[in-house]
């Protein structure tokens, strides 16, 4: 997004856009006063939510919150009060570092590699061509897969022996790499794998942002003699940028989270390289700790961290949301 | 959480006025196959006994199904019979919402094998129902073997044996890898017990909590060796995951591997991948350690528990069901379903009246590997609360040695770590 350089027509189209976008706001908010008259009539109406809210996610959390500072063994039924011990293990493990190391350098890729190929693909299935739903809905349709089914089918695709991969590679040029145990191929594998996954969702999400794209801007750019390149570049893009914006960090809770269904069947965390396996990254280390090892208070103080890190990504967005994005469209 | 409040509110809908007794069995099968076999016995045994009524619940895997029986435990909603794999069973000690079956009532294990009644032994006490019993086996492919000019009468038994078949097999070259073995801790812990060491200290932990293991040790460096000396041959392949054994499985049936080490349970599977493929099945013993006397095997499986929190009649009428599930017909009929062992020796003998063994010869391999075992600590199999975890550590061990490590410095690191586990899941008893 920093990439973009202001030219005047960018700049104008800029302006008009944070015109409209602060009377759009203005209006919202008259229109807030003007349908709640008392001070807890919103409250009562927001009460439902507040309550599944409090059940589902409140209470959970702050128990979870609680069981960080406890030695706690799921099994075994036991809380014995450590204070900060498990955070102060946790954060000097050299396990733990490399699992943290490993989860940015994967979610980073993802976000880039799969935001870049989505858009790419969603720019090129907008285009007026014959059969253009038909790749819509192809490109879509990865979305519609179950983590666990997707994890499966790149299993067999990549066993080694008799998967489909290999046995093509071995016919055409001799080679059966090692996709599960060598440590570089089978992170680049899972980094694939999440792209691939991910990859309708954001498809779906960049060919409506396109297509909401007014007509009338890109037309001018081709009148004033813009190429193909120039008019994407330097006009899509800005005005695609609040959906980017939207999708780095749906993205990035995304991979975050969602990766371990993949990870749990395709390499359950491995192969290990250096302290752990090298697809371990945080959310499969605290399913680990926490649901197959039990350890419950260990896992706990796990998802405090994770907790932070969110709050760290939410509070990036508030902060650098309105600066860098173009709400043109 | 999830789990847990779906959990309480299935719990809630089963609870029903107690008229006669109603108890549920939780267990780990999710196949049709095995599945289907356990509610036809429910069915069975509630037809045979009216008033009373069993249900079998499929619970998820053995991870997730002792954990949500222990949540509803600690709710008073306990099934009153849960399967629980032999790997937990220090586990299921600790959690304390078991109680030992001879404890609700008398039980002659007279007739069960000895060596699976000694797993589930502790200090004395038989604390669960032996159910679904099985241990590895080596499977080779006849026709390769053949082709390579080896004798599949004679398969290899020894470490030695198994590199000297693959040195001969790969001279023949005919681009198939010799053995398909993935890196498994389960094997890890049949070898130990082989070669009668123990796996981890007070006596496997049967005489008092372990606290060590003996992962570093001549009997463990055997193993890792033959692993490293497999895989600098190049003779190994397997699918790169740990512990992957239906993908092993899946490479030794599509003719790519002349030999696999898996276990007896499996053996239906392999040998329908086997007829689908064309090819002629054979089954070994266990290749152990040269030089080493067979001290037999460790039992894997899984048994069945009874509730602490089960009513006396509930607690009884599990222990029934328990011991009707695995009576002498309906283990000899489990056996030829599944090729898990029948845990009694009349279904044993019941079974060669049949015929069984002329007619399906492959299966006595795996009989008389077991039936030899005389019970002691090593092949008792080992207890302790970390295990889950230490086997992780000692299949990465393993595949460290097959990216290239030294055998020293990855079963030197592996014992380090599972120490350090076992010390770590103690503390939450200090």
């Amino acid at each position: 997004m920093s990439l973009v350089r202001p030219t005047p027509k960018s700049r104008a189209v800029r302006a008009k856009a944070i015109r409209s976008q602060e009377a759009r706001a203005e209006a919202a908010a008259a229109q807030e006063h003007a349908t709640f008259r008392g001070r807890w009539l919103p409250w009562l109406f927001l009460l439902p939510t507040l309550l599944v809210l409090a059940v589902f996610s409140y209470y959970p959390a702050a128990r979870t919150l609680r069981l960080s500072v406890f030695r706690a063994n799921l099994i075994v039924g036991n809380e014995q009060y450590v204070g900060l011990q498990n955070f102060a293990e946790l954060l000097s493990s050299p396990v733990y570092h490399q699992v943290i190391v490993q989860t940015l350098i994967f979610v980073a890729l993802v976000v880039v590699l799969g935001l870049t190929f989505a858009l790419s693909l969603a720019w090129l299935a907008s285009k007026p061509i014959a059969g253009a739903k038909f790749y819509r809905l192809m490109l879509i349709y990865p979305y519609a897969l179950s983590p666990a089914i997707a994890g499966t089918l790149w299993l067999f695709l990549f066993n080694p022996e008799i998967g489909a991969v290999n046995t093509l590679l071995d016919a055409l040029i001799g080679v059966k790499p090692r996709w599960l145990d060598n440590p570089f191929l089978a992170f680049a594998l899972v980094v694939v794998a999440s792209v691939w996954k991910g990859l309708g969702y954001n498809v779906v999400f960049y060919l409506a942002a396109i297509q909401n794209i007014p007509g009338d801007v890109m037309e001018a750019a081709e009148i004033d003699g813009a190429s193909a390149w120039q008019s994407f570049w330097r006009v899509a893009f800005p005005l695609l940028s609040p959906m980017t914006f939207f999708l780095v960090f749906t993205n990035i809770v995304t991979s975050l989270f969602d990766s371990f269904g993949l990870v749990n069947i395709l390499t359950r965390g491995g192969p290990v390289y250096g302290e752990t396996g090298i697809t371990t990254f945080l959310v499969y280390q605290l399913y680990e700790d926490g649901f197959r090892n039990f350890k419950t208070g260990a896992a706990a103080t796990q998802a405090v961290l994770m907790l932070l890190l969110v709050v760290c990504i939410v509070a990036m967005q508030f902060r650098y949301g309105n600066r860098k994005v173009h709400y043109g469209a | 959480m999830k789990k847990l409040i779906t959990l309480s509110l299935l719990a809630l809908g089963s609870t029903v006025l107690a008229q006669g007794t109603t108890i549920e069995f939780w267990h780990t099968f999710g196949d049709a196959k095995r599945s289907d076999w356990i509610a036809a016995r429910a069915a069975d045994y509630n037809a045979a006994h009216p008033g009373v009524k069993v249900t079998a619940v499929f619970r998820g895997d053995s991870n997730e199904t002792l954990q949500s029986s222990i949540l509803a435990a600690r709710q008073n909603k306990a099934p009153a019979l849960v399967q629980v794999d032999g790997v937990s069973s220090q586990l299921a000690l600790d959690s304390g919402v078991f109680q030992p079956v001879g404890g609700v009532k008398s039980v002659d294990f007279g007739d069960y094998l000895k060596p699976v009644v000694s797993y589930y032994t502790v200090q004395g006490k038989v604390n669960s129902v032996p159910f679904n019993s099985s241990s590895p086996v080596l499977y080779f492919n006849k026709d390769l073997m053949l082709k390579a000019g080896l004798d599949p009468k004679q398969p290899p038994t020894t470490f030695g044996g198994v590199l000297k078949a693959c040195a001969k097999f790969d001279a023949a070259k005919l681009g198939v890898k010799c053995m398909a073995l993935t890196p498994f801790s389960w094997l890890f812990e049949q070898w130990m017990s082989e070669q009668n060491a123990v796996l981890v200290n007070n006596n496997n932990g049967r005489t008092g909590r372990a606290t060590s293991t003996n992962i570093d040790s001549a009997a463990g460096r055997k193993v890792y060796q033959f692993y490293k000396d497999l895989q600098d041959q190049g003779y190994l392949t397997n699918t790169g995951k740990l512990a992957d054994t239906v993908g092993t499985n899946a490479i030794f049936t599509s003719q790519k591997a002349l030999m696999t080490i898996n276990s007896t349970a499996g053996l239906g599977n392999i040998l329908d991948g086997a007829k689908q493929n064309g090819f002629q099945l054979g089954v070994g013993v266990l290749p152990i350690p040269d030089g080493s006397k067979r001290n037999g095997v460790v039992i894997g499986g899984a048994s069945l528990w009874v509730a602490k929190g089960a009513s006396k009649p509930e607690a009884e009428t599990a222990l029934d069901f328990a011991l009707f599930m695995t009576n002498t017909a309906n283990m000899a009929s489990w056996h030829k379903l599944t090729g898990y062992y029948p845990v009694r020796s009349s279904s044993v003998d019941l079974l060669r009246k049949q015929g069984w063994f002329s007619n399906s010869p492959l299966q006595i391999v795996a009989f008389n590997q077991l039936l030899k075992t005389v019970p002691n600590v090593a092949n008792a199999g080992a207890l302790s609360g970390a295990t889950i975890q230490t086997r992780t550590i000692i299949e990465q061990g393993m595949q460290k040695v097959l990216g290239g490590q030294s055998v020293d410095s990855a079963i030197v690191s592996a014992s380090e770590q599972a120490n350090a586990a076992i010390a770590e899941y103690n503390k939450n008893f200090k």
